[in-house]
């Protein structure tokens, strides 16, 4: 079964058509990265997936799930986090955490162990128990990647999960996600930043104006466009 | 219900801040200290204090002493008599021995009055500033003056007519006033009546309305917040069904909003209380005449006024989809405050049975003039309009929930977009 399968898929917004029916797949466990530069239909591809918007045409399938149809089921396996997600600011970081355990667990026992999972993933120690508007836009998004990864999603959507940090706080995300995965956990990333993409991704499909306009591992790519990183294969994949 | 109660619980929690409840103390702060100013000047005005009044008898006879000792009895002012003769030394004097206010009795008053040609008497206040207590040493003048009036007057009366009581000459008519309402008969004017069932259900109106505007403002900024905090999509991906978002965040607004609007009630009762003079035997009057409400017709009103509420929630639910930012909430909110004022002020003052018929059908299709109308037809046992009144509310709040949860089903939840910039030139 594969995580996700997308067939065709088309999204218009009134008369602009954000996606013109791009398809693809993600195989169970792997990371897999949506590359292409702002304004591409990278976050309008996400979105889908997570149940936000619906389709215009086509199909998406998270693992065997419609995300229109199967809403809730698609609901249950994936966790999202949004490019410019932000959480609630009069709530401390750990009664965020536990907000959002609380929907993930059936009792107190588990939503307990959900809660010192994500304290442990954000790592921010005693400033945990400070509320959210007090943190540092590199704390904030620690702590929303814990989110994403505490409840332990069978497919984890990220849109540009280090968009805006700085250098040393996206080593430090992606670290978080490279070991994360290592428990067998599907990642769909989206970035525009290929250093990030060769970093993290097994595969990757690069989208350009609403297509995917190719499709494969880094290193495979690299190859055959003769470039020596994602960028060139970019530029030479537009052309 | 879990899920109902984890996202219930996150909505008190973003809205009850710090701010709202600095808010809320300063507001009861404000109520207690206006009612409390307010009502102590009334009562000084009720039982004055004794007014320094400085006189300057020009007269000098026994029959302008005799009138200003009956003054000085009956009105306990604090005279002091100078005995300048010339009106600009007089001020001077009165001022020195900080008198408010210098009456001159003139020379030849004995004789105007007694041959029946009226005097003049000149009256000079000594104004220091322009308070609302200056206002009513103003009005204690007056007063006196009537006062004076009235004692020669009955001078006169007891001259031409002794041994009979002078009042039944002044004032010869004597009325007892009953009212009938319900079939039943008691004493009391009408005017007091609807004084004391306006002052009994004012109240109504007016948590209708700061529920609504509480309710329907905190729901709108809970939305906006959700957009402008970025944190609408997280909510919209976890496992959670529509509904159940819906209902939470309106259950929180509801909640802090009830909240809000006990404490501001709390406050404006104190200050009603402490500003609107009770009429004595009040409750009394409205029981025998069976105008206080029954415990069923409080929970009918009490229905009454969850359905308005409940559709002003869903109504700012609906509006607050397409606010882009807490400052576009201020102006999207415009509409709801409309529909609430235009019913409560019309109604507060005018009865709907005394409308035209185009008024009424517009004031009907309003669902918030319901509870309005409610509570002054329970009062008369007119519960047709108010079941009436109820079923239309019932219908209007399912296609309003309707509309909400199909809305938070489709991209509108997410692309919807009101903002202030949208009026702003580029």
């Amino acid at each position: 079964m594969k995580a996700l399968e997308i067939n065709n898929l088309i999204k218009d917004y009134g008369n602009f058509r954000a996606l013109k029916g791009i398809s693809f797949e993600v195989n169970q466990g792997e990371i897999f990265g949506l590359i292409g530069p702002n304004a591409a239909g990278k976050t309008t591809a996400l979105r889908i997936i997570s149940t936000l918007l619906r389709v215009t045409s086509g199909n998406v399938k998270v693992f065997d799930y419609d995300v229109v149809k199967e809403a809730s089921e698609v609901r249950r396996k994936i966790s999202y986090l949004p490019e410019e997600a932000g959480a609630y600011k009069n709530l401390s970081g750990k009664n965020y955490l536990e907000f959002i355990a609380g929907f993930y667990s059936e009792n107190g026992n588990e939503k307990k162990e959900l809660l010192n999972k994500g304290i442990e993933l954000a790592n921010l120690g005693e400033k945990i128990k400070n509320k959210v508007n007090t943190y540092s836009k590199g704390m904030t998004r620690r702590l929303l990647v814990a989110r994403a990864l505490m409840i332990n999603p069978e497919l984890v959507i990220l849109d540009e999960p280090t968009s805006g940090l700085d250098v040393i706080i996206s080593q430090e995300v992606r670290g978080i996600i490279k070991d994360f995965v290592k428990q067998g956990t599907t990642v769909l990333l989206s970035s525009h930043n290929m250093l990030e993409v060769d970093f993290l991704c097994d595969r990757i499909a690069l989208i350009n104006k609403g297509e995917i306009v190719e499709t494969g591992t880094p290193q495979g790519l690299k190859e055959k466009y003769k470039a020596n990183n994602i960028e060139e294969v970019f530029i030479n994949t537009i052309k | 219900m879990k899920n109902f109660l984890n996202i219930f619980k996150k909505e008190i929690r973003e809205l009850l801040t710090k701010q709202l409840l600095i808010g809320l103390v300063f507001m009861v702060v404000m109520f207690i200290v206006m009612g409390s100013f307010i009502g102590g000047i009334q009562e000084e005005a009720k039982e004055p204090k004794p007014v320094n009044l400085a006189i300057l008898d020009l007269n000098k006879s026994e029959y302008s002493k005799n009138i200003l000792n009956k003054l000085t009895e009956q009105n306990k002012l604090k005279i002091e008599l100078i005995e300048e003769t010339d009106v600009q030394e007089a001020i001077t004097k009165a001022k020195e021995k900080e008198m408010k206010v210098l009456l001159i009795i003139p020379e030849n008053f004995e004789k105007e009055i007694k041959e029946m040609q009226g005097t003049n008497l000149k009256i000079y206040s000594i104004i220091d500033g322009f308070s609302l207590k200056e206002a009513i040493s103003g009005g204690t003048i007056n007063r006196t003056i009537s006062i004076l009036n009235r004692e020669i007057s009955l001078g006169f009366i007891q001259e031409a007519f002794p041994g009979k009581n002078p009042m039944n000459v002044i004032n010869p008519l004597q009325m007892e006033e009953f009212v009938v309402i319900k079939g039943k008969i008691s004493s009391g004017s009408p005017g007091m009546v609807e004084a004391l069932v306006v002052s009994q259900f004012l109240i109504i109106p007016i948590l209708l309305m700061m529920m609504i505007l509480y309710a329907g403002g905190t729901i709108m900024t809970s939305m906006a917040l959700e957009k402008e905090n970025k944190t609408l999509e997280t909510l919209l991906t976890l496992p959670v069904k529509r509904i159940s978002i819906v209902i939470g965040k309106m259950a929180g607004a509801a909640t802090v909003a009830l909240m809000m609007a006990g404490v501001f009630l709390l406050g404006f009762r104190y200050y009603m209380s402490s500003v609107v003079p009770k009429v004595p035997g009040g409750s009394d009057l409205l029981e025998s005449l069976g105008l206080n409400m029954s415990p069923s017709s409080y929970i009918l009103l009490g229905i009454s006024l969850f359905l308005a509420i409940l559709i002003a929630l869903t109504l700012c639910m609906i509006l607050g989809i397409f606010a882009q930012d807490t400052k576009s909430v201020q102006i999207m909110n415009m509409p709801i405050v409309l529909l609430v004022m235009i019913p409560l002020f019309i109604l507060m003052f005018k009865d709907v049975e005394s409308l035209s018929f185009a008024m009424k059908v517009f004031l009907y299709a309003i669902p918030f003039s319901h509870p309005i109308i409610a509570s002054k037809a329970l009062i008369f046992d007119n519960y047709f309009i108010v079941f009436m009144g109820m079923t239309y509310m019932v219908v209007f709040a399912i296609a309003l929930m309707v509309i909400a949860i199909k809305l938070f089903n489709t991209d509108k939840i997410l692309t919807a977009k009101f903002s202030v910039k949208m009026f702003k030139r580029k």
